[in-house]
């Protein structure tokens, strides 16, 4: 493209030929003031502040810069006289109706307007429109626009309904520059001031996630739901944003296999007592964990949703395990963490009071005895006693806002009111759903909690049943991150063990079929409990990998036409030692 | 078959309002049973101009002007003037300062002085009928472009005519069609030619009345444009208020098409057009060239920045030539009888530059304190004491002039001093107003000026879209200061702040209707700030209007005790028995005006 030549506030610069004269400016680190502006969308040169003058051959002209070609030999003033007092009167009208915007405000003290002449209003909204332009230019949604027109132009929806074609994207909230806009929910009251979940819909697992790279989330990607969007594509430097990518399903062939597939935390909403969803404020340890950490939503500062620092917080072990009603067995890391819990707390908020609720605590292993004491010391209270129930149910003004957990302190024999501003739910460790078709896939098996089932529990703890699949971690049952660290270094050298030597030791006893005698009946494929057997379609006969073979027999039992056979029990092996034992 | 007399008989929309059809029915019945059906013919033509006298009615080839003809007044047309050849005296028209009834058309001042382009068949032809059209020259300068100039030469033609815009901006059409032309070759995209029909000014009906009257001249005008453009397609946006025109117009594009004069291969010479009537919804901000675009595809009607031009990017992004119906209808005469005939009258020599003067000329609508309220078309360079005086008539009841409006509510009020102006686009935009589209409103003394600013205002922040902030708050602001100052409660600092706020609207509105919108406030600020000063300094309104500031009164050297105020007073605030002086409580007054309405003897005063 042409460049050209043009001054801005007396300074010589050059330029793309028609480039936006805003743009021109700020490429110079001239900043104009404006409040209808974003750089993704097409300008739409409403609020006018940005107007500057131009002089071309002598000739003075007003333009807006947002939307302004430059073009050869141009001189412009951002900051003359005329300007000003324009910017000035401006901000005066937009500060009668919307006296108390503080961007309005701040943009107004910059000019001088201290007294506007037309008074203050009381509207949230300066019609800038970029809600309106980002839901239908980037967005796709159309669900905002202008309604009636001169001084009684509104912002809203079609019939000032609730839009059925919002995907409650939040663009229009981001965009606003007044804060104008807020996203309700329907069913949970106001919004969740600091979202747990991620933030965008482009996100990076977790810092530590590896391979370190950004993935986006269909279900809330804009994208995926108007067709439209794709604001990532442009700002992305390095084009590396494909949304057409598909899933992709690979045929790996590998000698032998770790299952790692972890745990998943308890569903609270289950636990109905405790009102999570219900009330704000209450947490899962996990999203505690979000919330302290340092790259979360606060920058590690604990917070309550409405931004405050909390005075008291109450932590509920054992919450779904070590129950009757859930899981029986108790996950073994809670009570530790909740300790940490509870140090960092006192650590990061001065004076702020803690209430551990324990059945009993299990500080088992290297210095966490040691840990427990510690904590007694710092001053954290604790209470022997299930929590019975979580609510919000004030008794005074004082408690006002606040979560009032209730239970039996068996330490004192009383039952126990304790209001506090967060609640921390230790929830429960527990199998993956999936992990039952797991063990289907994989010849393994699961126990009753739906953990997999190691060979033996002493003697071949990363073992399964099946040569070369080995397990390691939280889905052979609830451990902390040492024990797992232990357990898949077992694991691994276990695997590694097998691919040194580079051949596997087949049983000397295991089942053959004669194909011959094979009617393709498959009886056998099904019942073999380590899928040995496959089926062969083009020849309509059954056949038995040696390699996977355990030599159970259950095939040779099933085969109705006796075409599988066991080596060293064949039938006539069998009747010969029959006939021997007779013959004494 | 030849008729020995035709009547016509006006049909626009005011002498329509009047009753003219039901007045062509009856005529026709008398004539019929008078058995006089074979020698004279009924016509109803477009709008005469002489609206303030409807219905009107032509007797020809006498040439007899009949006004404000009812029904009841058809047997003594038929027996004396159709049968007995005298024209029925009570039924012409008499010039308000004179006694003498003027019978023939031609010598009512009204219609002397005008000069008739763009209006040349009102009255003349019935407007549903292209061959009424045809028979007065009609189509003669499209065969003319058509088949002996090639389409830069028509260009070229109208450039050299020094024709502008009459739509408001007054820029040259010749210009226009040359960009246009230029931009459609440049980008490869086929331009379209739209006319702006969107006539939204409170009293202008001009656009109105060339449609209703002559709609075949627009017709011919855009096929002519889009010749010269290189275009196939065309609109009308038309405003949903004008259902008779818009009737027309239709009535005409179809009847063009029957004759081969739009559609495919017109006229034989190969060039393909046809148009499209679009109608508005009735935004005064959609007769702005970008929000008639974005309306016309579909759109909201907001106007959107100018910085890339329409005549390069407009109606779907392609090169659109938009002029107002005025326009299009002086180009056929222009085709016809050349661009040097054009140039000729007006004023400054076009024919180089059209910037350097206005040639042609303009039709205004006429309207309030005057004389004769109607439709003009008068040459560039007529004075506006020529327009409202002579043709006008003067002021009514023999009160005082006091400012002329021009160029509809974002114009300017005009005083005594600048009647002796010249009235064309530079001299009269130098003054503070503006040509605009035509609309002409005469004051007189009874008219507080500073109301007139706060009417104009209060109408354009009800037309304002809104979409920028200055235009839309900045208009609000000022009526709130305007209405502050009507109601006595003014500062001498609100008139400095409204100049203020005036100056910024100019530099920083988005579209024309912004930037022209303080016009009234400071055309009457800089001609009548002395009105502005008498409301908030001596709290008086000295047109007597403003309400809060003026109380009424009975004069008793003029009472004569009719008693008709007392009935015409809703609030039994006049008492007095007949044939007695009356008198007024101020307290019960509620200054609504209709004692002043129905006292015959001006005896109701104002202070």
């Amino acid at each position: 493209m042409k460049t050209i030549k043009l001054k801005i506030n007396g300074i010589e610069t050059e330029a793309p030929d028609r480039t936006p004269l805003l743009q021109a400016a700020e490429r110079m680190g001239i900043r104009i003031p404006t409040l209808c502006h974003h750089p993704l969308l097409e300008p739409y040169g409403v609020c006018r502040i940005c107007t500057v003058e131009v002089r071309i051959r002598n000739r003075v002209r007003m333009v807006t810069a947002c939307n302004y070609p430059v073009t050869n030999g141009i001189e412009v003033f951002t900051d003359s006289e005329r300007v000003r007092r324009n910017r000035r009167m401006i901000l005066e009208w937009m500060l009668a109706r919307c006296g108390h915007v503080p961007v309005l405000n701040r943009l107004a003290e910059e000019y001088g307007v201290t007294e506007p002449r037309f008074g203050r209003g009381d509207d949230d909204c300066i019609l800038c429109g970029l809600c309106v332009k980002v839901c239908s230019e980037v967005v796709g949604a159309n669900v905002l626009g202008f309604f009636d027109r001169g001084p009684n132009r509104t912002v809203s929806t079609a019939y000032d309904r609730t839009s059925d074609r919002c995907i409650t994207c939040g663009a229009c909230a981001q965009v606003c520059p007044t804060g104008a806009i807020r996203i309700k929910d329907d069913q949970e009251g106001i919004y969740q001031a600091m979202p747990m979940g991620p933030l965008t819909s482009i996100n990076i697992d977790f810092m530590q996630a590896v391979p370190r790279k950004a993935v986006i989330d269909r279900d809330s990607c804009i994208h995926f739901k108007t067709g439209k969007c794709q604001v990532c594509v442009d700002v992305c430097e390095a084009k590396a944003i494909d949304h057409k990518q598909e899933d992709r399903v690979e045929e790996v062939e590998v000698g032998t296999i770790l299952l790692t597939t972890g745990f998943q935390l308890q569903d609270p909403r289950v636990l109905k007592e405790y009102g999570y969803g219900k009330y704000k404020n209450i947490m899962t340890s996990l999203d505690f964990e979000v919330l302290n950490n340092a790259g979360g939503p606060t920058a590690g500062k604990i917070l309550t949703a409405d931004g405050k620092v909390p005075k008291s917080i109450g932590i509920v072990h054992c919450v779904g395990s070590r129950d009757q009603k859930y899981h029986e067995y108790c996950s073994r890391v809670c009570c530790m963490y909740a300790l940490k819990f509870a140090h960092l707390i006192k650590e990061k908020i001065h004076g702020c009071e803690v209430y551990n609720f324990y059945i009993d605590m299990r500080c088992f292993g290297k210095g966490y005895e040691e840990f427990y004491n510690r904590l007694l010391r710092e001053g954290v209270n604790f209470v022997r006693g299930k929590v019975a129930e979580i609510n919000d149910a004030a008794l005074d003004p004082s408690e006002e806002g606040k979560l009032i957990m209730r239970a039996e302190d068996t330490m004192i024999g009383v039952v126990r009111r304790i209001p506090v501003d967060m609640v921390v739910l230790c929830l429960a460790m527990e199998a993956k759903p999936e992990a039952k078709h797991l063990s289907h896939l994989f010849s393994c098996s699961t126990g009753k909690d739906g953990f997999f089932t190691e060979k033996h529990p002493k003697l071949a703890p990363v073992s399964t049943p099946a040569d070369g699949i080995f397990i390691a971690g939280a889905c052979q049952g609830p451990k902390d991150i040492p024990d797992t660290v232990a357990q898949a270094g077992a694991a691994a050298s276990a695997a590694l063990s097998l691919i040194q030597r580079g051949e596997v030791e087949t049983e000397a006893v295991t089942a053959t079929i004669q194909e011959e005698m094979c009617s393709g009946c498959q009886i056998c494929v099904g019942v073999c409990p380590y899928t040995a057997i496959t089926y062969d379609k083009g020849k309509n006969k059954s056949s038995i990998n040696d390699a996977l073979c355990k030599g159970c027999g259950t095939c040779v039992a099933a085969c109705p036409a006796g075409a599988a056979y066991q080596k060293h029990f064949r039938d006539q092996q069998i009747f010969a030692e029959i006939d021997g034992i007779l013959a004494i | 078959m030849a008729y020995r007399a035709h009547c016509l008989i006006c049909t626009g929309t005011g002498c329509v309002a009047g009753g003219s059809f039901n007045l062509r029915k009856t005529l026709e019945a008398e004539i019929a049973k008078r058995g006089l059906d074979r020698e004279i013919q009924v016509i109803t033509t477009g709008c005469q101009g002489f609206c303030a006298e409807g219905p009107i009615m032509i007797v020809q080839p006498d040439g007899v002007f009949y006004c404000r003809v009812e029904e009841r007044d058809v047997p003594a047309i038929v027996e004396e003037h159709l049968l007995k050849g005298r024209p029925v005296k009570k039924l012409l028209y008499t010039p308000p300062t004179e006694k003498a009834p003027i019978p023939a058309l031609k010598d009512i001042p009204f219609f002397a002085k005008q000069k008739l382009i763009v209006l040349r068949n009102r009255g003349l032809i019935d407007p549903d009928r292209i061959e009424d059209y045809i028979a007065v020259d009609g189509y003669t300068a499209l065969g003319k472009a058509l088949t002996q100039m090639t389409p830069e030469g028509i260009v070229l033609e109208i450039k050299r005519s020094g024709l502008r815009g009459r739509g408001g901006g007054g820029f040259p059409a010749g210009i226009k069609w040359e960009t246009c032309r230029h931009a459609g070759q440049v980008r490869g995209v086929a331009p379209v030619v739209i006319c702006n029909a969107d006539e939204g000014d409170p009293g202008a009906f001009m656009d109105r009345s060339i449609i209703e009257s002559d709609p075949h001249s627009v017709v011919e005008g855009m096929i002519i444009a889009a010749r010269g453009i290189g275009a196939s397609e065309g609109f009308v946006y038309i405003r949903h208020e004008y259902p008779l025109a818009r009737q027309r117009l239709q009535l005409a594009l179809d009847h063009a098409r029957e004759f081969g004069l739009l559609g495919k291969n017109i006229l034989g010479a190969g060039m393909d057009f046809d148009i499209e009537i679009r109608e508005g919804a009735g935004a005064f901000v959609c007769g702005e060239s970008t929000a008639l675009m974005a309306s016309l595809e579909g759109k909201l009607g907001e106007p959107r920045a100018k910085y890339i031009h329409t005549v390069e990017h407009g109606y779907q992004d392609r090169p659109s030539n938009l002029n107002n119906v005025e326009t299009y209808a002086n180009v056929p005469l222009i085709i016809l009888r050349g661009a040097d005939w054009f140039a000729s009258m007006g004023t400054g020599d076009v024919k180089e530059n059209p910037w350097n003067g206005s040639s042609g000329t303009k039709v205004f609508s006429l309207v309030g304190k005057i004389n004769n309220t109607g439709l003009i078309e008068v040459p560039m360079g007529i004075s506006l004491r020529e327009i409202i005086f002579d043709i006008g008539g003067g002021i009514p009841k023999g009160r005082k002039f006091k400012a002329v409006q021009t160029g509809g509510p974002s114009g300017g009020c005009l005083p005594e001093e600048k009647l002796d102006m010249a009235v064309d686009f530079d001299s009269l935009t130098e003054a503070g107003s503006m040509m605009g589209s035509g609309g002409m409103i005469v004051m007189d003394e009874q008219t507080c000026m500073v109301d007139v600013a706060r009417y104009f205002i209060a109408f354009l922040t009800e037309e304002s879209c809104g979409k920028c902030t200055p235009c839309r708050e900045g208009l609000k602001t000022m009526l709130d200061v305007l209405t502050r100052i009507g109601d006595g409660k003014g500062r001498m600092e609100d008139l400095g702040l409204l100049e203020e706020m005036g100056a910024v609207m100019q530099d920083c509105c988005l579209c024309a209707l912004g930037t022209s919108a303080p016009n009234p406030v400071l055309s009457t600020l800089q001609y009548f700030r002395h009105e502005y000063e008498a409301h908030i300094r001596d709290k008086k309104c000295p047109g007597g209007v403003c309400k809060e500031l003026i109380t009424y009164g009975i004069d008793p050297a003029k009472c004569d005790g009719c008693h008709a105020c007392v009935r015409a007073c809703s609030t039994a605030a006049i008492m007095g028995e007949v044939k007695k002086v009356h008198t007024l409580d101020v307290h019960k007054c509620i200054k609504c005006g209709a004692c002043i309405e129905v006292c015959r003897r001006d005896a109701i005063t104002r202070t």
